[in-house]
């Protein structure tokens, strides 16, 4: 009893440091701090040697080749892409359609964005090869590849990130104190809505793009789609799907940051908001691509010459992976965040949020890795791809950095605004009856 | 892909998309001109104080936002939009029209002075309209104990000008600085300090100085409530959960009474300075 009665003693943040954490946050000691950056610090430097190995040597250090040209990179690419759609929907959702309670993520969904367009650029720059040539794409495009269009749109978007993380950064405690910041920041933080209405143009085009650029290849049959005008249906099914689990991302990135720090950050009905989100959008996204994908087996294939089941032949992506990605990944996700009573139990929340966001992961693997993997002419042999370290590497490097990112950010930055209100809420204490 | 690039031929596809871009970029390079135009336009109307405030304001939780007719009970729910401007809000006068629900207290029940001769600011600061037109500003008893006996204080000099939601002055204690918002615009024509009832003369900017926004009568003893509520839970030790109130008075020195306290927090919500 007597233990409840008195503070834990002081936590040690060193004293120039608590300058810079937010008024009525509660943080970790500087020494606990940096046990856990100081792994993530070595797994960087690992990725940056990686890294320095391609830049010196060039790809003939990783398992790429001309027959496997996207591999671990590429997957990785699409995968953190479609999930840094957060930053972009929940601003389209708080700016746009004007729903005030994703204030409470908002800071940490265009984090997140930023984390995850910085990582994917940071890793197309060594898939490229010759960073110092990157310019070229915006000079010397190619007119006809949808890749062009994802170009031109990532790049944009990532700078209407960098703006969007901004004020973010300018509120530090610290920071706010030079009122030159604290001007600019509060003066952008008002035309936030502009930024936020670009950001879901250049997402809309650039998330469909990459589903498109597969889309539109007649010579790899399994992804090859028809569709609308020039854009083959895998082109919205990536809107789609990247919308739909943008909502679950945040879910999950939060409630793993509450476990970690033992802090609520969020109230729980902004659980239920996102989770209801996605589940809308998801039953929709399950809808259309089961519908695309019968479509697929009975109409695009047969037309192409093509067997569509004898795709399915080849291990270790059987029938199983269909079943996977749009029942396991995709239904029963759907149906658990669509479920009013479901979503009252937080675990099936963090359950839903989290198999939406392997089905879109999962949805990528398959578009990339088995989709190149697959024989598409008569003396073609299936292909077991496999990185190897140096691609490891460069892909921890950039998760690592995210995680660093982001640790700083939740740190010294106000990326849950209800989190200092929340750690006031009284605490349940145990063996007090309560009605 | 550019005109002056060898070989280029406009086709339709090109003048779309370079359109497109050209307006995304154009929009963008827009936006960022005209933050910085008002970014100046901020600095050469001396407006920096005013930009604190709307940019704290904004930080303020909901509950910490709550409209005044919402405290004294001319309504259940309803959020500030205005930064505590009701001078600037369309519905206070005809809210002002309705009967408070609650009834001014007796502000002797929670031990604490508030006298009924003065307006308060919720930042913990009371305004006084002297017979000379002068406003006297000073730290309100609960603002008073939760300082303590404050270690260092930096108070504006004779013939500065404060504005109201600025910092009037500053106060240190344990380290942990404490800006507290002047209540009113004005000029300093005199200052006192903690060793004094009161901390600023101010000669108002304006003949009828704007005084709309401060509490009065049934707000006071609401708002008091409430911040005294809040008071509770922010220095409660870890692990408490709801308590019976003991019937007990505030400490002279709260700081000194419950040195375990999350003071820079505590500060931060009551002086309105997230």
């Amino acid at each position: 009893m007597a233990s409840t009665m008195t503070k834990p003693a002081a936590i040690a943040i060193a004293a120039p440091e608590k300058k810079w954490i937010v008024r009525g946050h509660e943080r970790c000691s500087t020494g606990k701090f940096m046990a856990w950056m100081t792994p993530w610090i070595g797994l960087l430097g690992l990725g940056l040697y990686a890294t320095y190995l391609c830049f010196r040597y060039g790809l003939g250090e990783t398992h790429l080749d001309n027959r496997f040209g996207f591999g671990l990179w590429i997957f990785l690419d699409l995968a953190v892409i479609a999930l840094g759609a957060g930053a972009f929907f929940s601003g389209f959702l708080l700016y746009i359609l004007k729903w005030k309670e994703i204030k409470a993520v908002i800071n940490s969904a265009v984090v997140l964005g930023f984390l995850c367009y910085s990582g994917a650029v940071a890793v197309l720059a060594v898939d490229v090869g010759q960073p110092l040539r990157a310019w070229f794409t915006f000079w010397h495009p190619n007119t006809h590849s949808m890749l062009t269009e994802v170009t031109f749109c990532i790049t944009c978007y990532l700078i209407v990130l960098s703006i969007e993380y901004l004020p973010i950064l300018l509120k530090n405690r610290k920071l706010k104190q030079i009122p030159s910041f604290l001007v600019f920041e509060w003066e952008l933080h008002k035309l936030m809505p502009v930024f936020a209405g670009i950001g879901v143009f250049l997402s809309f085009f650039h998330q469909g793009s990459l589903g498109g650029l597969f889309g539109v290849m007649r010579g790899r049959p399994f992804a090859f789609r028809e569709g609308f005008s020039i854009w083959p249906t895998t082109f919205f099914l990536f809107v789609l799907s990247a919308a739909a689990v943008g909502p679950s991302f945040i879910i999950l990135t939060t409630k793993l940051v509450e476990k970690i720090t033992g802090k609520r950050l969020v109230k729980e009905d902004i659980y239920k908001t996102l989770a209801k989100t996605t589940g809308v959008l998801l039953t929709v996204y399950v809808a259309l691509k089961s519908l695309d994908t019968l479509l697929w087996l009975n109409s695009t294939s047969v037309r192409a010459g093509v067997a569509p089941w004898e795709f399915y032949e080849f291990r270790p992506f059987g029938h199983a992976t269909l079943f996977t990605e749009i029942v396991i990944f995709g239904m029963v996700p759907a149906l658990l965040l669509l479920s009013r009573r479901l979503r009252e139990r937080p675990g099936l929340i963090t359950l839903g949020a989290g198999l939406a966001c392997m089905g879109v992961v999962f949805n990528r693997f398959v578009m990339t890795i088995q989709t190149l993997a697959l024989p598409t002419l008569s003396f073609d042999e299936f292909m077991l791809y496999l990185p190897n370290w140096v691609e490891y590497a460069v892909f921890g490097g950039v998760i690592a950095y995210a995680v660093i990112v982001y640790s700083l950010s939740y740190r010294y930055l106000n990326l849950f605004p209800q989190e200092a209100d929340l750690q006031l809420a009284p605490k349940e204490v145990n063996n007090v009856p309560v009605r | 892909m550019f005109p002056f690039v060898d070989g280029f031929h406009w086709t339709f596809g090109h003048i779309l998309f370079l359109t497109v871009f050209g307006m995304v970029v154009a929009t963008m390079a827009v936006t960022l001109f005209f933050v910085a135009q008002r970014v100046m336009e901020n600095y050469r109307r001396n407006r920096v104080a005013h930009v604190q405030w709307h940019s704290d304001f904004h930080d303020l939780s909901e509950t910490d936002r709550s409209c005044r007719h919402e405290l004294a009970g001319r309504v259940s729910h309803r959020e500030c939009h205005n930064a505590f401007d009701c001078g600037h809000c369309g519905e206070h006068p005809q809210f002002t029209k309705i009967e408070p629900a609650t009834t001014a207290l007796s502000l002797e029940a929670f031990g604490l002075e508030f006298p009924a001769d003065r307006l308060y600011h919720r930042g913990h600061t009371w305004v006084r309209l002297e017979d000379d037109g002068t406003l006297t500003v000073g730290l309100d008893d609960l603002g008073r104990r939760l300082l303590g006996k404050p270690d260092r204080v930096e108070l504006p000099k004779p013939g500065e000008e404060v504005t109201a939601n600025g910092a009037a002055w500053y106060a240190f204690r344990n380290d942990t600085p404490v800006r507290v918002l002047s209540p009113v615009d004005g000029v300093v024509v005199a200052t006192g300090g903690p060793d004094q009832d009161w901390y600023l003369k101010v000669r108002p900017t304006r003949a009828n100085p704007n005084l709309a926004h401060l509490l009065r009568g049934a707000e006071v003893s609401a708002w008091l409530r409430r911040e005294l509520e809040r008071l509770q839970i922010l220095v409660a030790p870890a692990g408490t959960g709801a308590a019976l109130a003991d019937g007990g008075v505030l400490m002279e020195d709260l700081p000194q009474a419950q040195p375990e306290a999350n003071w820079d927090a505590v500060y931060g919500k009551m002086f309105l300075a997230p």
